[in-house]
Formats: structure tokens, sequence, C-alpha cells
């Protein structure tokens, strides 16, 4: 072999800088980790997790109503007026009311077609199957709301209009492939032999599928459940797309950083989905779920 | 398994008719951008390209395309070096909060995206104001890196958690330095990881409307806010659509992309 300066093994024989700082580091496990993490945590960890905290304390302040100037007093008048304000009331538990709509029927289509998938597709046709449900996930967000835009429409194929229905099959719509694939991956390592042992016992398949499958599948079920319930909790684009006049939670956010000009209250009104997001995650963390993600 | 016929057959129908409604949508904007009516009655009016020309030559359109390009390759470019750092960190130490941090890498896809939007959008205004900058093409990266690291720390890691460190030790005893055994070891090994991840965070922030809503100054128009911007004006329909039906046809390059890096286990993210 030809014996380049730069080869290790020439190296190896001589002290340069270069070798001397990777020696240091090889011996400072500390030093190498705090030089991995600092970029990374200057960038999340203060930038980012202060702009979060910034704005939770700002849903502490309120704005002046003349001005939108900030007045920096803690004030809970915020979350007063969230909470007593009827409208806001009804906004938010029609925005829980769509997530719930929107993660059920993306269970009830999403099932059964996983299920196909992973127990009854022969293993190649298995590859380009999970191919055709990823593929529209590359597909634009606003190309497949704008879809459904043009299909309801009232001169459309479907002809249906906009309002708070076609707001939740839009949705549906959008985030049916993040309920197929934890399913289909969770039925997947389901082993057969199991179905096979409740057959044997006697079991048809509605009994199969109550005592053996759904069991066993829950916490992936939950797993899609989290991004079809999440994902549908903060949209807003898709309800200005279809929803015709209806407004969510995220509308109330929106309207009051641009045209009210009150970041205290979007700022109030944004805790609201993160902390039914916790709440939901706190409860589901039991199931194992959070390792199906 | 012990499965009766019409339970089979019901299956497979429901997996046909849910691939037919997921692909359904999108053949309809297919075919529209050929449709020669201009607010697209169904059924389709005529065969007509006037659409695609209009499309092809609509500056709006260009300056979109390029803006987003540059903004989905800078963010890109920072999460590459931000994940993989990370995906070190966490895989090769073992140190107090290392859960914490993990937590903290997925928390900007997990909140909903207008929480991180406008909490960007206060922190922007508040910090860059007083030293005269505003909201622009800048801003728009930082943002979109924010919640793009996740992607190539969760390709990174998973790869470095499959490869163990036993082929560096040995690079290591055989008289390498730290540099000249990444150079030549660990890179090769975690490139095609690197692809992936990089390729999912420029498709997501090729796509990301929310949070450029709250990044974007007054100049800058990524494409999705061209998009969203033209939606509701109808003569614009027919541009819009074919915008619509070149990125449904563009998003088959990322697919086919993935197949070929990982030979078959593309993952979501």
């Amino acid at each position: 072999m030809n014996a380049a300066p730069n080869t290790p093994a020439a190296a190896l024989s001589r002290r340069t800088p270069r070798r001397r700082l990777s020696a240091f580091l090889h011996r400072h496990a500390g030093v190498r980790l705090s030089l991995l993490l600092s970029a990374p945590m200057l960038w999340l960890g203060i930038a980012y997790l202060g702009a979060l905290a910034a704005l939770f304390a700002a849903a502490l302040w309120r704005a002046d109503t003349f001005t939108g100037d900030l007045i920096r007093e803690v004030t809970w008048a915020n979350f007063q007026d969230l909470f007593t304000t009827e409208v806001y009331r009804t906004i938010a538990l029609r925005s829980v009311g769509v997530a719930v709509a929107v993660t059920l029927i993306d269970l009830v289509i999403a099932f059964p077609m996983a299920f196909a998938m992973a127990k009854l597709a022969s293993p190649r046709a298995q590859r380009w199957l999970v191919i055709a449900v990823l593929t529209p996930l590359w597909a634009s967000y606003l190309v497949k709301a704008y879809a459904w835009r043009v299909m309801l429409s009232s001169e459309g194929v479907l002809g249906w209009g906009y309002g708070l229905t076609a707001t939740i099959i839009t949705l549906s719509y959008l985030w049916l492939p993040y309920m197929i694939l934890p399913i289909y991956a969770g039925l997947e390592r389901l082993p057969n032999s199991l179905l096979e042992a409740a057959g044997d016992l006697g079991a048809r398949g509605w009994r199969t599928f109550r005592t053996v499958v759904w069991p066993l599948a829950f916490p992936a079920v939950v797993a899609g459940s989290i991004f079809t319930f999440s994902l549908s909790l903060g949209d807003y684009i898709a309800v200005k797309i279809v929803g015709g006049r209806s407004q969510l939670i995220g509308n109330v956010v929106y309207d009051n950083i641009g045209a009210a000009n009150n970041l205290p209250f979007a700022a109030a009104v944004a805790t609201v989905p993160v902390v039914i997001m916790l709440v939901y995650l706190a409860a589901v963390r039991r199931t194992g779920a959070l390792e199906n993600l | 398994m012990n499965l009766s016929r019409t339970a089979r057959t019901t299956l497979w129908a429901a997996l046909a008719g849910g691939l037919a409604v997921v692909y359904v949508p999108l053949l309809i904007v297919l075919l529209n951008s050929f449709n020669a009516d201009r607010t697209f009655g169904w059924p389709p009016a005529g065969f007509t390209l006037r659409w695609w020309e209009a499309a092809w030559n609509s500056a709006g359109v260009r300056d979109a395309l390029w803006t987003s390009l540059q903004a989905a390759l800078g963010a890109t470019a920072i999460a590459l070096v931000l994940g993989t750092m990370v995906a070190f960190a966490i895989q090769r130490h073992s140190f107090f909060g290392r859960d914490a941090v993990s937590l903290l890498i997925i928390l900007p896809i997990a909140l909903p995206g207008i929480v991180t939007g406008i909490a960007l959008n206060n922190a922007f205004r508040t910090v860059l104001e007083p030293f005269g900058m505003g909201l622009g093409m800048f801003t728009v990266i930082v943002g979109h890196a924010t919640f793009c690291v996740v992607t190539v720390y969760n390709n990174v890691l998973a790869r470095l958690r499959r490869l163990g460190s036993s082929v560096e030790e040995a690079s290591a005893d055989l008289g390498a330095d730290a540099f000249t055994t990444f150079r030549l070891i660990t890179f090769p090994m975690i490139r095609s990881a690197l692809l992936a991840g990089g390729l999912l965070a420029f498709a997501l922030s090729f796509d990301e409307i929310i949070v450029t809503t709250f990044t974007a100054g007054a100049g800058v128009k990524t494409l999705p806010l061209w998009i969203f911007e033209n939606l509701f004006r109808p003569n614009q329909a027919p541009v819009v659509n074919v915008v619509a039906a070149a990125l449904i046809i563009l998003s088959v390059v990322p697919i086919y992309l993935a197949q070929r890096l990982s030979g078959g286990e593309a993952g979501a993210r």
C-alpha cells in the first residue's frame, strides 16, 4: 500500500494539533457531549422554549383596547373572558367535537384497511400497499384541502356545499394515512399464530376480533388517534377552505393575532388545544401508545 | 386464519374502497387542470392546455416556487446539522435530562402549528425589531428549521442504534483520529439516513403554511402562501388548479427516492 502522509497509520506517529484535539475529545466525554448539544440546545432549548414561555406569559397580560399595546400586568382576565363568554365555549366544544368525529371516522375507515394490508395481503402486495398509503402524505396539504373544495362546491362532483360537515370530511381525508400506518404496523407485529389459536379454540371472526385482535392492536389505535386528534384540534386552514362560516379554536387564535391585534387573548386561547393534548397524552400514556408513535 | 368468505371479501372491499377515496380527489384535480370550463363544472366541458400554459407563464407562481425552494433548502441544511448533533448526543451519551431533550426535539411538531407560529412571531418581533430587522426569508428558514430537526434526528438516531459503535472503535484502534473516523467510517454509514431525513425535512418545509404565515414578512411568499391567497379568487382558480396538479405529480419524486434509499422500508417520518 502506498503510505500517503495523511493516512491514519502515518499520522499515528505525529502529534499534530488535530490529533491532540481528537485525543482530548476522546478522553473528555463531557466536553464532547457539550459540543454536540450546544447549538441544538441554544436553538430549541433557549430560543424555541423561550418563545413558547414568552407566549404563555403573554396570556397573563392584556392588550390596550385602542392601541393594541401590551400592558404588562399579571391578570387572569383573558382566561375569564375565555371561559365565561358563550361563543368561545361553543367554539372550544365544537373543535373537540370535530377532532373526536375525525378520529372516529378515520378509525372506522383505517382499521379494516390496515387489517387487510397486514393479514390478508401477500408480502409483495404489502410493500406496494404501504407505498400506496404513504404516497398521498407527500402531496401538499393545501392541494388535498383544495381538492375537496372543488369537489364539494355546488358545481363540483359531489356538490354538497361547505360547512362543518365538509370540514370533518376534509380533515378525515387529510389525516387518514396517519391512522392507517400505526394500526398497520401494530397488526403486522401481531403474530398470526394467535389468530390461528383463537380459530382452533372455536372462535369465529367477530369473536377473534373482539377478544384477540382489538385488545392487542389498541395501543396502535391510540397512537394513530394522537395524530388525528391533535392535527384536527390545531387546524384552521381547512376550516377556512371548506368550512364556510364555521369557526374552530384555531380561527379564534388567528383572528386575534391578525385583525384584532390582541396577542394576550390569542395566547390564552392557544393554551386550550395544548392543555387538551397534554391531558390526552397523559391519559393514554398507560396504554403504551407513546411507544407506538 | 379462520375468516369467513364474506369477511374476507368485505375486508378487501374496504381496502379497495379506502384507497379509492384516497386517490379519487387527487385524480379529479389532475383532470380538472385540463377542464376547459373555468369554474370546473362537472363533467368537464372539454380538453384544454390553456391553464397549464397560463401557470407556466405566471410570474407569481415562479417567484413563489423559487422562494419555497430557498426556504426549504435553508431549513433542510440547518436541520441536517442540528438533527445529527442531537442524534449523536442522545445515542452515544447518557446524561441527566436525556429524555427531556428528546421530548424537546419532538415538541415543535407535536404542538399545534399555530402555537409554534404565534410564539415565533412574537419572539421575532420582540427580538429583531430593536435591531431594525423585520420578518423575512431569514425568519421563515428559522421557523421551518425548528420543526424539521426532528425528521433528521429520528432517521439518524434509528441508524446509529442499529449500527452500534464497534466499527468506529475498530477504526480508532487502527490509529484513526476522531475526524478521520467520522469522515471515512461514520459519515458513509449514516449517509442514507441523512438523505432520507433531509428529504422529509425538505418536503415538510416545502408544504408548510401555518408557521410560514406567522414568520414570513410582507415580501416573502412561499408557494403554499401563494396557493392559499389565490384559492378564493375565482379568476385565478384554473391556475391554482394547475399548480395543485403539478404538486401532485411532483410528490411521486420523493416517494421514488425514498424507496431507492431504504430498499422498501420508507418510514412516514
